[in-house]
């Protein structure tokens, strides 16, 4: 398996409020799972717990056999916002991952850097058409494309540098219905075409049915416990419309037990 | 004007806007020019209030005549030969020389704030102490930078830098601190390794900002300036306003202030072109 | 009736309690710090109510007291003869000098690092506030020494009084400076620092003087005459009282120093280098003598030739003095400055 997570406990603030309590998963290659619960959950902490950017105060959490301390290459990751670097276009976005891993500082200096360069690029734009953007979106600066826009950006910048997981922090939830819907669609193309591993936190139910193969449902028990995995579901791929009500409403029931 | 022009959603027309800017302009120096003019009347000799006729003079002199510890210049000199060799091309070439070296000085506290911010390390090592420093009136340690440092370039350009740095390495800090971590953490999982957030993402993010605080600075910049001139100097715009006024020279000192204030106001012009410039991206006031 | 009675007795009240008032500037210097006991004391006080007049009683910066003189804002102030030629007389406000209270006798001097010679300061850095009773002393002492063409070649530093001491202390690259006491005792104390040249060797020719505004001296209600009558009675009772042998003259001084906070050692240091003019007789004397005349001219010299005069003034002789024998240094219709000994005169008669 890939993303081994044993016995997982995490606490915050003084005195420590307990957020996730004896979690255990483990998750396989190419798998599309979404991380469900109500805000407060520890579904973010259970998505940054992977990424490496926290740590558990007990339990240990293996990707591919091995701790991660910090976040690198093998996990990619898309926030809801901030997802892009503001001084940098489109193009330089998509090519950053590939580019700051081959070149340093100086790179400018070596004298493959130029080839190199329009090599990554004429890749970053077959990404530019996968997302469905323009060439002439190429050279914007991100505050000039809309939300919808910036996070295919996001998607395609983390994806270039071929991460074995991708994470994504509730990265749709800013967004509106309409552009949401095309955005899911995007990814569940992406994940099929690719195979990465992804990890989707949401809180939208119906999201989180129509894009995963498993839903996991975080909850508490009782205010002063931490969440436990509540549910652990299947989900048949592709989930079709007719089924998704009442799963909706199982779920629902699961994860609003869960108090703040 | 319709009946609430002076409320918050008041519309100027452009015509109204220039002309109302221009008031106080108009406003101030209509004031002088009546204060001088009443001066005169009384005492012809005044010397506190020049005329405007007095300090034209008195600034054609500063253009075209040496500094009168310098020699005379020589009667067929040309006037470029004139321009200089002026007071002024003297005392401005000194002062800027002073100037810009202390502004490049502000460049590596820049890069210890942006270290401070992101390594913890660095910032547990330095926040405390350049906070403290922060605090500590810059021209009351002259004394010790005088035996430190001499009388010469070197302790006046460590006078500003010692009064403005620890400004920069704090704002910069706190710029560097208000990158969103979500930006970091991208940057980490694209493969970049440390030096490559501080400088590739970081530094380049918080840049324009950077920018304009050192602009925002300049006017500390000038006035730690001026006071290690006026205090021992041999050169420079403030060690002639200093020197003047030992025989209430204000025909040279005020166009000196204007020349000043025209130069500052020349050089954030020009940092805030190059921030355009250097920055598209950036959209802010 | 009553109405226009309490009227009457308002203005009447009005006037009494409108006592004419004065402010007399003060900075601290030797020969000007007796103001603070003469105010402190309270005999200035009593003279101002022989009078019926106010006086009150300033401290400033000496700089900033030269600027509240030519401003208009206090009457009477101290400063030195060159000060009173730039300053005021020359900005076109005429100067009254009424007492003349001292000269330097050594206070001002010319200090050098590791014995070098007048002729050896050619090109080295010497410290000094320039356009000042300094750059004077330094002009006469390469004058009188045959070096007046070198005078261009030293280079000089401006440098503020009040960092004087610690800059020359602090750069050993400094090989001359010149300025007063205290800083210049400070300054000797370091080895290998001697005096090459001192005020004593120019007697005279830096005088320390009590100016009061010519219009004010000259109100048509004599109320300014009582203003300089008062002030010369006060002043030379006040160094009557320093003067005293013993240990009352050492409390007045104790008392003077206090005002520049000085130990009473310190201050009597100072003072011996002073040439106090104690009584009215010698400062009257001091003031009528043909020695006068002869300094102000060295004086006003410099003073012309170094800009001080106004950039617009363009002849020496456009800010003239007049003496007390009525003759007069310069064009006689410019007068702007007036040595005037009638005070110090009835001081010494016992007429005040």
């Amino acid at each position: 398996m890939l993303i081994h997570i044993e016995d997982v406990f995490v606490a915050y603030g003084s005195p420590p409020r307990a957020v996730l309590a004896g979690i255990n998963l483990e998750i396989q290659e190419g798998e599309f799972v979404c991380v469900l619960g109500q805000t407060g959950c520890g579904k973010s902490t259970l998505l940054r717990l992977i990424l490496g950017s926290e740590h558990p105060m007990r339990g240990r959490i293996l990707v591919d056999g091995r701790e991660h301390r910090q976040p690198d290459r093998t996990r990619g990751y898309v926030p809801q916002k901030y997802s892009l670097f503001p001084d940098k276009t489109v193009l330089d976005n998509i090519t950053f991952g590939c580019e700051v891993s081959e070149f340093g500082l100086f790179g400018h200096l070596t004298p493959t850097f130029y080839r190199r360069r329009r090599q990554l690029r004429a890749e970053a734009f077959e990404y530019l058409h996968r997302i469905g953007l323009r060439e002439c979106d190429a050279k914007k600066y991100p505050d000039q494309l809309s939300g919808g826009m910036q996070q295919r950006v996001a998607i395609a910048q983390a994806l270039m540098t071929k991460p074995r997981i991708l994470l994504m922090d509730e990265a749709f939830s800013a967004l509106d219905p309409g552009t949401r819907r095309g955005m899911q669609q995007l990814v569940r193309d992406l994940w099929k075409a690719t195979g990465t591993t992804i990890l989707f936190v949401t809180h939208n139910t119906d999201e989180a049915l129509r894009l995963g193969t498993r839903v996991i449902v975080l909850a508490r028990e009782s205010a002063d416990q931490g969440s436990r995995i509540a549910m652990d579901l299947s989900v048949p791929a592709p989930c079709g419309d007719a089924e998704i009500p009442s799963l909706v409403r199982r779920l629902e029931v699961v994860s609003e037990s869960c108090a703040l | 004007m319709s009946v609430g022009f002076l409320l918050i959603h008041a519309r100027p027309q452009r015509a109204w806007a220039t002309i109302l800017s221009w008031f106080l302009f108009a406003g101030g120096i209509a004031a002088y020019l009546w204060v001088a003019q009443a001066r005169h009347r009384e005492n012809p000799e005044d010397r506190v209030t020049p005329t405007i006729a007095q300090m034209a003079t008195g600034m054609y002199n500063a253009v075209m005549q040496p500094a009168e510890e310098d020699e005379a210049a020589p009667p067929a000199a040309g006037f470029y030969d004139r321009l200089s060799h002026s007071m002024l091309w003297k005392d401005t070439r000194a002062t800027s020389r002073r100037f810009l070296l202390s502004l490049a000085l502000l460049f590596p506290a820049v890069l210890l704030g942006l270290h401070m911010g992101l390594f913890p390390y660095v910032g547990a090592f330095f926040l405390r102490f350049v906070l403290f420093f922060d605090k500590i009136v810059a021209l009351s340690l002259l004394p010790i930078l005088f035996i430190a440092f001499g009388i010469d370039e070197l302790s006046k350009v460590m006078l500003i830098v010692i009064g403005v740095t620890p400004t920069i390495i704090l704002d910069s800090f706190n710029l560097t601190r208000g990158v969103p971590p979500e930006q970091i953490v991208k940057a980490f999982t694209l493969g970049a390794g440390d030096f490559d957030v501080a400088y590739r993402v970081v530094l380049k993010q918080v840049a324009p900002r950077v920018l304009n605080s050192i602009r925002l600075n300049l006017k500390a910049v000038m006035l730690f300036l001026f006071a290690g001139e006026m205090i021992a100097s041999t050169d420079g715009l403030a060690y002639r306003i200093a020197l003047v006024r030992r025989h209430m020279g204000m025909d040279v000192i005020i166009p000196y202030v204007l020349w000043v204030a025209l130069l500052l106001f020349l050089v954030d012009l020009g940092m805030r072109t190059i921030n355009r410039r250097l920055h598209p991206w950036f959209h802010e006031a | 009736m009553l109405w226009r009675l309490s009227t009457l007795v308002l203005l009447a009240a009005s006037a009494f309690a409108q006592k004419p008032t004065f402010t007399v500037g003060w900075s601290v210097y030797a020969g000007w710090t007796p103001y603070h006991y003469m105010n402190k004391s309270g005999v200035l006080r009593k003279w101002a109510d022989k009078y019926g007049i106010t006086i009150k009683v300033q401290r400033f910066d000496y700089a900033p007291s030269l600027d509240a003189f030519v401003a208009r804002n206090i009457d009477a102030c101290t400063m030195t003869n060159m000060e009173a030629l730039d300053m005021p007389a020359a900005s076109g406000v005429p100067t009254t000098a009424i007492l003349v209270g001292d000269y330097s006798n050594g206070n001002d001097a010319l200090l050098v690092r590791n014995g070098l010679q007048l002729k050896d300061l050619t090109g080295k850095k010497m410290l000094l506030v320039e356009k000042t009773v300094s750059e004077y002393l330094f002009d006469r002492a390469m004058t009188l020494g045959g070096l007046r063409d070198q005078i261009k070649r030293v280079r000089m530093i401006n440098t503020s009084d009040s960092d004087i001491a610690t800059a020359f202390i602090g750069d050993a690259n400094a090989s001359a400076v010149v300025t007063w006491k205290p800083m210049v005792s400070q300054i000797s104390k370091l080895k290998g620092v001697s005096s090459l040249f001192n005020s004593s060797q120019i007697p005279g020719e830096i005088l320390d003087l009590t100016v009061v505004r010519t219009d004010v001296l000259s109100r048509p209600d004599g109320s300014g005459q009582k203003f300089a009558k008062a002030l010369a009675g006060a002043w030379f009772e006040t160094l009557a009282q320093m003067s005293a042998s013993g240990a009352a003259g050492d409390k007045v001084l104790a008392a003077i120093a206090e005002g520049s906070q000085d130990t009473l050692a310190s201050y009597k240091e100072q003072l011996s280098t002073t040439k106090m003019f104690y009584t009215p007789k010698e400062a009257a004397a001091f003031g009528a003598s043909p020695d006068l005349k002869q300094k102000m001219a060295l004086v006003r010299q410099f003073c012309f030739d170094h800009g001080l005069l106004g950039a617009n003034t363009k002849s020496v002789d456009d800010v003239a003095i007049r003496y007390p024998d009525g003759s007069i240094q310069g064009k006689p219709d410019r007068v702007r400055l007036v040595y005037d000994t009638a005070y110090m005169q009835m001081a010494a008669q016992g007429k005040l």
